[in-house]
């Protein structure tokens, strides 16, 4: 549905992205993460024909976006535009005529997902009045409303509250069961590791790791484990065969050296800690991240770190 | 084109509910209104019906006087000549003459008055004065008044003007005075008209692009039907605005004028008034893609008036010697200006109405105006395909221009 061949696009000296290659396909969703200033909003705006590659190309139904082919497009740019003194229902309407749907498909689509997003009896409401979700959630519908084959998703989640974004995760999963090819962009890995299939880790727009996430989990993990404990189990960042240990609130994740097994660690425990939970986990699509990138905050820190997403600074 | 049409649909909606739309809607029939009433006006307003003038002295002149001034008005005959200009002054005569013995002979004669601008008065007076002393003088020299008017009175000059279709009549001063208050007006009408929705779409194109809306609609239409579409919206508006006009015209000119007795200008014909639409539809074509590109090119509101300078500089060609190309419509100069395309609507208008040029001229200068029209159309859209997708630092016009040769 969509493919990207090696594409590339430099802004002066900086190289935004550095041959990307990577397939969406229908029915699956294909996140496309990295820090910010990774290379992800320009790879979208190539896809979707805004900005031209300086070389390579990405394909929609195997040629470059066509006038023909916008109608089963969406597209939820990262900087969002709604006409601010329009009301939503004209909005949406007048985004759904251009798209090519019928008035009345459209109006039956749009009652349906603002009553979903539980914004129904904002409809004839001005842009302006809305709150920065509401007109998030608007600028959500405005990319689906005319019922695309092909979305793209560029950073979602951004400016939603915790509910809002599971209520936008599950309305992805459902467009994914309807047969919908799925490409969004986040740099919040929890994101992606909720409903991804596939993905692309990139940074300073170069591909760090890509594949079935399930793959990519089993490729780099296996020897992660999370304990819960009572006690003091600082000593576990000095054993020989941890590489590194990220602590949480209520546990930690020891990362052990790839020849080490995890029954030494169970061992070296015993009766230093009173261990409630031993669980030997693929790592986090972070911790996979920030192993294969590297991470300018130290792995063995403090509890602090619970946004672990934000601790890779970017360009910008 | 259908997704074209749906956007200038969009726009034609969101100019239509404009405030300024509906000002201008209303203002412009006054414009209108005042070309047409104008002249009449200003041609009846001479010497204001009700105009008392002092006489002091010359007893002979006053029914002479009284039957130049015509009726409503009327001469007041006064002992002294302080007196006389007590009135004038506390507004009680318009004006006073003052004849001493003898006057018929003198080489000047006070005549006072507060403005000193009644031209009109002025002239019946002066007139007055000068039959009755030539009269005077005439028996005095013992030659018969009968032979001094034969000698004096040379032939008026009868102007006919010569049109394509045939000599008509044509009561000279008026119709210049005329022909001059219908071009300013036209020429107000499209400089307004033009200036007022280039600007206005060159800021919708400008916030498009700063609220970043344009990347949603460049999802689902291309960058050329978005440009012309916004183009074509507010156009549509603007020709129902001069449909309006014009009904409002052509209603003065057939029964608001003959109700309250003036004339209107034989110029503000039809036929001129459909020339003005003719003109105002490629000089709003022109302009606006002129502004659009702009508005792409621009950073902020401010940056877009900087950008446009130039233009309206060139826009404004026309107003400035608009008197040149009314007084000499066959010169050189308004033959150029004629063709430009910048200039020609409007330049070429005022030749239309003022003496009409050979159809062959009024033919290229239209056919170089709609190339013209076309090729600013496809360069805007080709700035618009770059300009509008770039922010954050301002760009000089050479630069934008540049983008005209962008891929």
């Amino acid at each position: 549905m969509l493919e990207a061949r090696e594409v590339r696009k430099s802004y002066g000296d900086v190289r935004a992205v550095d041959g990307l290659s990577f397939s969406a396909r229908p029915g699956e969703i294909f996140g496309l993460i990295g820090p910010n200033g990774a290379g992800k909003s320009t790879t979208i705006r190539m896809a979707m024909n805004i900005i031209a590659p300086d070389s390579g190309e990405i394909l929609i139904r195997g040629r470059r976006l066509a006038e023909e082919d916008k109608s089963i497009v969406g597209y939820l740019p990262e900087e969002r535009g709604l006409y601010r003194k329009a009301k939503v229902e004209e909005m949406l309407l007048y985004v759904a005529a251009l798209k090519g749907m019928p008035e009345a498909d459209a109006r039956k689509n749009m009652d349906a997902w603002l009553e979903r997003f539980g914004i129904l009896e904002w409809k004839s409401r001005k842009i302006d009045e809305l709150s920065k979700g509401m007109a998030q959630k608007v600028q959500f519908i405005c990319t689906v409303i005319h019922k695309p084959r092909l979305v793209l998703f560029d950073e979602p989640f951004s400016g939603l509250d915790p509910v809002s974004q599971d209520i936008l995760l599950d309305a992805m999963l459902e467009l994914k069961a309807e047969g919908v090819t799925v490409l969004f962009s986040t740099h919040i890995m929890d994101h992606a590791e909720k409903i991804c299939e596939r993905i692309l880790l990139v940074d300073k727009g170069r591909e760090i790791v890509s594949g079935p996430l399930a793959e990519v989990k089993a490729k780099y993990g296996r020897n992660a484990v999370q304990i819960e404990f009572d006690g003091d189990a600082s000593f576990v960042a000095a054993l020989p065969f941890v590489e590194s240990v990220r602590r949480f609130p209520r546990w930690i994740e020891a990362q052990l050296r790839p020849d080490a097994d995890a029954d030494e660690l169970f061992k070296a425990l015993a009766g230093r800690v009173r261990v409630r939970r031993f669980e030997v986990v693929s790592p986090s699509l972070h911790k996979i991240f920030t192993s294969l990138v590297g991470d300018a905050s130290p792995e063995t820190g403090t509890d602090a770190e619970s946004r672990p997403e934000e601790t890779k600074g970017g360009r910008s | 084109m259908r997704k074209l049409l749906k956007i200038a649909r969009h726009e034609f909606r969101a100019t239509a509910a404009n405030k300024a739309f509906v000002v201008i809607t209303l203002i412009g029939p006054f414009l209108i209104l005042a070309v047409s009433l104008l002249p009449a006006l200003a041609a009846s307003s001479g010497s204001k019906a009700g105009s008392v003038v002092a006489l002091v002295g010359g007893d002979a002149i006053r029914p002479a006087l009284s039957s130049a001034l015509g009726g409503g008005s009327s001469v007041a005959p006064l002992a002294d000549e302080a007196s006389a200009k007590a009135g004038v002054l506390d507004g009680k005569y318009s004006a006073a003459l003052v004849l001493e013995p003898g006057w018929e002979g003198a080489s000047s004669i006070p005549f006072y008055s507060k403005t000193g601008t009644d031209i009109m008065l002025y002239s019946k007076v002066s007139a007055v004065v000068d039959a009755v002393s030539r009269q005077a003088r005439a028996s005095v020299s013992g030659v018969a008044p009968e032979v001094v008017d034969k000698i004096l009175k040379g032939p008026a000059l009868d102007l006919r003007k010569l049109g394509a279709d045939q000599a008509k009549k044509s009561s000279g001063v008026d119709d210049y005075l005329g022909i001059l208050l219908t071009v300013m007006g036209f020429v107000m009408l499209m400089y307004m008209t033009v200036l007022l929705y280039g600007q206005l779409i060159g800021r919708s194109v400008l916030q498009e692009k700063t609220l970043k809306t344009v990347e949603i609609m460049l999802s689902a239409v291309s960058p050329r039907d978005l440009l012309w579409g916004k183009i074509l919206g507010p156009g549509v508006a603007g020709l129902i605005q001069y449909a309006f006009w014009i009904a409002m015209a052509l209603g003065a000119a057939s029964v608001v004028g003959p109700a309250l007795g003036i004339s209107i200008p034989a110029t503000l014909t039809p036929a001129n008034l459909l020339w003005l639409v003719v003109f105002f539809v490629p000089a709003y074509f022109l302009y606006s893609a002129i502004y659009a590109a702009l508005g792409a090119g621009a950073e902020d509101e401010q940056h877009l008036g900087q950008l446009a300078w130039p233009v309206i500089i060139v826009l404004m060609i026309p107003m400035v010697m608009i008197n040149t190309f009314v007084m000499t419509p066959e010169s050189a100069l308004s033959v150029f200006f004629s063709f430009f395309p910048l200039t020609s609507p409007i330049v070429m208008l005022i030749r239309v109405l003022v003496s009409p040029p050979p159809a062959w001229e009024i033919a290229l200068s239209y056919s170089i105006l709609l190339v013209s029209v076309l090729a600013a159309g496809s360069l805007a859209a080709r700035v618009f395909r770059v300009g509008i997708l770039m922010t954050g630092k301002r760009r000089k016009l050479g630069e934008i221009i540049k983008w005209v040769g962008a891929r």
